[in-house]
């Protein structure tokens, strides 16, 4: 009993010191991680900002009426067709028939 | 006979000491090791549990360190992940000239780095004891070669940027900070405590391109029609979510500026309007819900005026015909006849109605900047004019409200800006008794459809609109004035009714110069014939409709 009582407690002492080591390790790594995903995040957010601002509505409306000399065209529904896969067979369907359907 | 005696205490003394003393050692060490063996494993389990919770808790603690600062906001983005806000860290740099050593050195390094500043006047700034700011929102570039100047007078100060890469689209719905990075107004002052608290953005439940197509149309029609300024909301029917909400004029939140102008009023939810004929569809859905009406029920020998007390009611349109049904009076927006439905309902039964779909009351919204309808005293002559929509004021946002509640089936819904405040899976509590809404979405439709309809022009083929209209005087200070609130409220596709639409001008005028393209026959029409709802704000509807309508059609087929 006394010897099973010692060898439980000793192997509980290593288990906790291997999981303390193999915590702290991951830790370490976690940490390193954590710092290079921090600055990449503030660039990705800086990026973001700056696509969001180019690639906003207004600006493309500036830039199609800058650099294009043709209109934009406005898609009437009624043309929107939708294509689908039957038994190896592609179908032509109106678009606009899936919104009455609804 | 002594000696005997003490010879068996002994004895006795003896076999009672060694039996007990065998049993306690015994106990003894089996508590010890049991004793022992407890702790241990508790200081193990406590141990082990207590490095996997650090381990698991300190990245957000790193994240935590941040958003405790005064110099954080969480930005907003729209429904699809769009930048609405987003802050910015900058570096301002500053003088105090107390603290320099070599003036000259100080000017000619300056110099250097900085060649389009006034040096004349930054000779007199340090000459004073004054404290300035030598550049704002500086570079990394000229910061790091300032700080290499190594002069302790320089000094550099961190400060949160707020940008708006949208700069006037959302500005009524955003808001604005102030200089602590405290919101004074819209979102940023509502959420002001969510935004300096969470690591996460705020997603609102506006589209940014929808917003941006009928912001255009707006700006478009407000020089054509001259208007003081014009509103439009767009709003799912089911949950209530805001995908596009516009008030022009409007303001670029970048400019940071301090805003006086009462025209810059958010008009879609703050603005307080007698909206007109657009409440008639309310005085006769109360009418169903009650049982007194019908859609075919007649109103027969319906006067062409009305007297009520010092004032006349009236028809807009003298061709109305004495003899309508309940559906035909909705069509041709006829006056007298709502008049009708309202008197048969009586002032507690309408009042009740309006009540319960939210247009009485200042509305529950996620920006404080809401309209409070102006309260009346109901009467005979009130119950009257408030029939057809007079007397009564509302805010677009509220009518938008009840026409979402009418249109989807009768079910109550609360209009949100913010995505997580929308109630997707709680069971909707229905307000409005079923099949009222059918009965009032087939009118809508008709009104745009039909000839005696006054909104033909909204008739855009695909989308199956329907709507009412609504022209009103503006009110003014004892009475009322030549100028119009033109509204139109469009809900579609009207088979299964996914949107409602308001469309509101705020004191339109005619134009000679616009040519109208009919929808429901061939042909055009040059110039604004009438000031009312029919020629402006259901122009601006259909043409808006033009523009979103694919985008509606195919984005949102499947949410």
């Amino acid at each position: 009993m006394k010897k099973v009582a010692l060898l439980i407690i000793f192997v509980l002492i290593l288990v906790t010191s291997l999981v303390k080591n193999s915590t702290k390790e991951i830790e370490d790594k976690i940490f390193v991680l954590n710092e290079s995903i921090r600055s990449l995040k503030v660039e990705f957010g800086d990026k973001m900002l700056e696509y969001n601002f180019l690639s906003s509505p207004d600006k493309l409306i500036q830039y199609q009426s800058q650099y294009f000399e043709k209109d934009l065209i406005r898609i009437d529904i009624m043309k929107i067709k939708e294509l689908s896969e039957r038994n190896d067979i592609i179908e032509l369907n109106d678009f606009i028939k899936k919104i009455k359907d609804e | 006979m002594n000696e005997k005696y003490s010879k068996i205490v002994l004895e006795e003394y003896e076999n009672r000491f060694l039996y007990k003393k065998s049993k306690t050692n015994l106990n003894i060490e089996f508590n010890r090791i049991a004793f022992i063996f407890f702790v241990f494993s508790m200081i193990s389990i406590i141990f082990s549990i207590q490095l996997l919770h650090l381990g698991s808790l300190k990245i957000e603690n790193k994240v935590r360190v941040l958003i405790g600062k005064n110099n954080y906001r969480s930005d907003i983005v729209d429904r699809n992940g769009n930048y609405l806000a987003k802050s910015v860290s900058s570096i301002d740099v500053g003088i105090n000239p107390v603290e320099v050593i070599d003036k000259k050195r100080l000017l000619v390094n300056l110099q250097l780095i900085f060649p389009n500043k006034n040096y004349s006047e930054l000779k007199k700034k340090l000459n004073k004891k004054k404290f300035f700011y030598l550049e704002k929102k500086i570079s990394i570039e000229n910061y790091e070669k300032i700080m290499l100047l190594g002069d302790k007078s320089i000094k550099s100060e961190e400060k949160l940027t707020r940008i708006y890469p949208q700069k006037n689209l959302f500005s009524h719905i955003i808001g604005q900070i102030d200089d602590d990075n405290k919101g004074i107004s819209g979102i940023e002052k509502s959420f002001n405590k969510e935004l300096k608290t969470s690591a996460e953005p705020l997603s609102l439940t506006v589209d940014t391109d929808i917003q941006f197509l009928i912001r255009k149309e707006l700006v478009k029609f407000q020089s054509i029609f001259r208007s003081k300024g014009s509103a439009a909301i767009l709003m799912n029917v089911d949950n209530g979510e805001i995908i596009s909400m516009v008030s022009y004029p409007d303001f670029d939140l970048n400019k940071r500026e301090t805003l006086e102008d009462l025209d810059l009023l958010n008009r879609a939810s703050k603005g307080v309007y007698e909206l007109g004929s657009v409440f008639k569809i309310f005085t006769v859905a109360a009418g169903l819900e009650e049982g007194l009406i019908e859609v075919d029920t007649e109103f027969l020998n319906l006067e062409k005026k009305l007297k009520c007390g010092k004032s006349t009611i009236g028809e807009y349109n003298k061709k109305i015909p004495s003899n309508l049904t309940v559906e035909q009076i909705l069509i041709r927006s006829g006056n007298i006849g709502s008049v009708r439905i309202g008197q048969k309902l009586g002032i507690d039964k309408l009042k009740s109605f309006l009540n319960k779909i939210g247009v009485l009351t200042i509305i529950d919204f996620d920006i404080e900047e809401v309209g409070e309808p102006i309260p009346f005293r109901w009467g005979k002559c009130k119950l009257a004019t408030v029939s057809f929509g007079h007397g009564i004021t509302a805010t677009p946002l509220q009518l938008a409200k009840g026409y979402a509640i009418i249109a989807n089936g009768g079910f109550d819904i609360r209009p949100s800006l913010i995505k997580k405040n929308l109630n997707l899976t709680q069971k909707k509590k229905r307000i409005i008794k079923e099949g009222i809404s059918k009965k009032i979405n087939t009118i809508l439709r008709k009104i745009v459809t039909t000839k005696e309809g006054t909104a033909g022009l909204a008739n855009i083929e695909g989308y199956e609109i329907g709507g009412k209209t609504g022209t009103a005087p503006k009110a003014i200070a004892g009475g009322y004035s030549n100028a119009n609130v033109n509204t139109f409220v469009a809900v579609f596709p009207i088979s299964k009714p996914k949107y409602v639409m308001v469309v509101l001008l705020d004191e339109p005028k005619t134009s000679g110069d616009y040519i109208y393209k009919y929808k429901n026959k061939k042909g055009s029409y040059k110039g604004t014939p009438y000031n009312t709802a029919g020629w402006t704000s259901v122009e601006v509807a259909g043409k808006i409709m033009e523009k979103i309508g694919p985008i509606l059609a195919t984005k949102y087929i499947e949410n």
